[in-house]
């Protein structure tokens, strides 16, 4: 193990054996293998990009293990656990709060409303000019996303690297950027040929190795260590804590962080994260995904703090008693590999090393097909309509956009690399996160929120929201002293300022504007009207729209004194307003129907295209034959149909009754006229190929709505 | 040992703001219908959401009670 001092800290490199890097290989190569056997249940972008709306919960609960763990990967919270002790994990219990509009709003809205991305839902619920201005925001979130995920691998495996190597005789040196580019291109071969099926069964897999590694981990440290009792009487009380210490230091401190995390992170994770929302899009039904979403926050995240912090947790301890060996000055960053190369042998630490970064790889998958989605969604759909592209077969285009989305991933892996650039100069992942999270994650909180939970709320405010809200946003980018009321005491750090805080800021300066714009409707409305009945209306309205659009550059810039800027601010809101209600159509009755909350029932409606059967049934176990003709029906007996409480025109769901398989093997249909040949269903040519059913095997029916 | 503001502080602002922003969620999935509790699977979820609040403050408190006094 050779080791370095680059400023304070204590870089290492070179940690690991040959056996290790055998072992890392091998499971890559394994993983990876597994993930594009998965690629043949991808018959369209549908199947590519959800899956097919198929899994059991269970099933997508253990698949999003991989996904959360490695999104707060190891290496951040062990940084902190060894910086500051248990509460580094406090994220990881703090999402609670928004679970009920989550399971009973956002999620069947989502569903039942079959948007296919988040920016979708914007274009329904206020406006196509509303979606434009989402996509954007969205986009850059994903990307800064996947950005992170990058950065991270890359500072996982940097320790493991030596700092040259010699090709040809030219010595060439190790660098951050250039690991974080060779692992990009790894990441990117199977989610390109896999699909969200592959990413699930991987993540599945992987979920289970991480849990494991990370408990086995935390074992092989105690150990080390002399046992449970030593290790928890070498940490000082204040490491004990589960949550941090209020307002200190501003590096780490628990009103920071629970501003950060615990509302704009959580909101921006159940709500916002396409990758995991696409994950419970892919359970069968909406209850499914609610027992996924509760049982992952109830249990596997309680359980991830552990396996994620306890790398740092043991570093402090070994640091206390050999500091010779885990040094105190240890880059926090670097402090999982140092443990897991001293607590573990050769080999195992080679498994431990792979499970973390395959488990990273995995969040970035699942980002990158998510951004994928809202590419061939939100822009590559709506740019082929406005040009107005030849009519195809629904076949072709399907082909088209599945080779759109392959070629989509390759583009935003790039870009998220490149992303790695705007973080990679912030002292550890975590803080890098942190302040990602709390720059790019508010207004489309604040715009999912109030769209989904204020029927008044409108297109208007919506977009003076992603205006007004951004610009004051970048205010407190370019002046962080406009911050300063909102700090609860905590110091301004002048390299870093308020990291975590600054998402109160920026979700309070996206509020006002949201809120003030939407009790103002009527007068804009009035505004508007006269506008319109005014001759030189258009020129006004277009006048507006280039003062608004040089106000934004002014603050963008930071061309004028701060005073000035806030006074523009406020003029941005007006403009800002009055235009979107002059150029936009909106109908508050039809826009909202069955896109908020208040209005979920309608939504449920719309998704079976009839009146919803709410009877409780019970599930049947049938056989089955395929029928001939092209009508895309299953068809039960009276006696199957009369116990499921269905009738004809109802949705089922039909899957292999072999329950281990978790649904992958199963189709959404809906019920045709019934027959009189009780334990057997006729089923479609096209659902034998979508369910995947093997001939023989019995299946399970029930009804869904 | 910790003080009151580095100790129990964080734990009655999380779950004091954090409870308010539960309370609301709460009370906006009853009144506009979004949960049914005429449905038994929605009673069901009901219970499991105000459960699952008291089981957080539980674990939290658990753990605060055991570093400062085991």
């Amino acid at each position: 193990m050779e080791h370095s001092s680059q400023n304070l800290h204590q870089t290492f490199h070179s940690i690991g054996s040959s056996t290790d890097w055998i072992v890392m290989v091998v499971y890559f190569l394994v993983i990876m293998l597994f993930g594009s056997y998965f690629g043949r249940y991808n018959r369209s972008t549908k199947d590519f990009f959800f899956g097919g709306r198929r899994f059991a919960w269970w099933l997508i609960a253990f698949s999003i293990v991989a996904t959360g763990v490695g999104s707060h990967s190891f290496v951040k919270y062990s940084a902190k656990g060894f910086e500051h002790g248990f509460s580094s994990t406090m994220t990881y219990i703090n999402d609670w709060f928004f679970l009920p509009l989550f399971l009973f709003g956002w999620l069947p809205i989502i569903v039942y409303t079959k948007i296919r991305s988040i920016p979708e839902y914007f274009e329904k619920r206020f406006s196509p000019s509303a979606r434009f201005l989402a996509t954007i925001l969205l986009l850059l979130y994903m990307i800064g996303y996947i950005g992170i995920g990058f950065l991270t691998l890359g500072k996982a495996v940097l320790p493991l690297l030596p700092e040259s190597f010699s090709l040809f005789g030219s010595e060439f040196q190790i660098t951050l950027m250039g690991a974080v580019i060779v692992i990009a291109i790894i990441t990117g071969i199977y989610i390109t040929f896999g699909g969200q099926t592959a990413v699930i069964f991987t993540d599945l897999l992987q979920g289970f190795i991480l849990l494991f590694a990370g408990f086995f981990l935390f074992f092989l440290g105690i150990s080390y260590l002399g046992g449970f009792d030593v290790f928890w009487n070498l940490l000082p009380t204040e490491w004990k804590m589960p949550l941090a210490k209020f307002n200190e230091p501003s590096s780490f401190n628990f009103v920071g962080i629970f501003w950060q995390d615990g509302v704009a992170g959580s909101i921006g994770f159940l709500f916002m994260n396409m990758g995991l929302i696409m994950r419970f899009m892919a359970t069968k039904s909406v209850d499914e995904g609610r027992k996924a979403a509760t049982f992952n926050i109830l249990f596997m995240l309680p359980l991830s703090a552990i396996v994620v912090g306890n790398a740092g947790w043991i570093g402090k301890a070994i640091s206390v008693t050999n500091p010779e060996i885990v040094p105190p000055n240890t880059s926090p960053d670097q402090i999982f590999v140092v443990v897991a190369n001293i607590v573990a042998i050769p080999g195992v630490f080679g498994f431990i090393m792979a499970a973390l970064t395959a488990a990273l790889m995995s969040t970035v998958d699942t980002l990158i097909n998510a951004t994928a989605a809202i590419y061939i969604n939100d822009v590559y759909r709506p740019t082929k309509k406005y040009l107005q592209a030849k009519i195809v077969t629904k076949k072709i285009t399907d082909k088209k956009e599945l080779a759109a989305a392959r070629y989509s991933s390759i583009a935003i892996t790039a870009l998220g690399v490149l992303s790695v650039l705007a973080f990679k100069n912030f002292p550890t992942v975590y803080e890098a996160h942190g302040y990602f999270h709390s720059t790019l994650t508010p207004p489309l909180v604040v715009a999912i929120f109030l769209g989904l939970f204020w029927r008044r709320f409108t297109p208007a405010a919506v977009i003076t929201t992603f205006v007004s809200g951004v610009a004051l946003m970048i205010l407190g980018l370019h002046d962080p002293n406009v911050i300063t009321p909102f700090n609860h005491g905590i110091e301004m750090d002048p390299d870093h300022p308020y990291s975590y805080i600054r998402a109160l800021y920026n979700m309070v300066v996206c509020i006002i504007p949201a809120v003030v714009v939407t009790l103002t409707t009527a007068k804009q409305e009035q505004i508007s009207d006269a506008l319109k009945s005014n001759a030189n209306g258009k020129v006004t309205v277009y006048t507006l729209v280039a003062v608004s659009i040089l106000i934004f550059v002014i603050v963008l810039f930071d061309l004028t004194p701060l005073s000035l800027q806030l006074f523009g601010i406020v003029i941005l809101m007006f403009t800002t307003a009055i235009v979107s209600t002059y150029l936009i159509d909106y109908d508050q009755q039809l826009n909202t129907e069955g896109l908020t909350v208040w209005t979920v029932a309608k939504a449920k409606e719309f998704f079976k295209g009839s009146k919803v059967n709410d009877e409780e049934g019970l599930k049947v176990k049938v056989d089955f034959k395929v029928k001939e003709g092209e009508e895309e029906t299953v068809n039960f007996s009276k006696q199957d149909m009369e116990t499921m409480k269905a009738n004809v025109g109802d949705l089922v769901y039909l899957c292999d009754a072999r329950k281990y398989l978790g649904g992958l093997k199963s189709v959404h249909s809906v019920l045709g006229e019934p027959h009189d040949e009780p334990g057997l269903v006729y089923i479609s040519n096209e659902d034998l190929l979508n369910g995947v059913f093997e001939e023989g095997r019995k299946l399970i029916g029930e009804k869904e709505m | 040992m910790p003080s009151f503001f580095d100790s129990w502080l964080p734990f009655l602002y999380l779950y004091g703001v954090g409870g308010i922003f539960f309370l609301v969620g709460m009370l906006i999935i009853r009144k506009s219908g979004a949960i049914n509790l005429k449905s038994k699977r929605h009673k069901y979820w009901y219970k499991v959401l105000i459960l699952g609040f008291f089981y957080f403050v539980a674990i939290h408190a658990f753990f605060i009670i055991l570093a400062l006094y085991w």
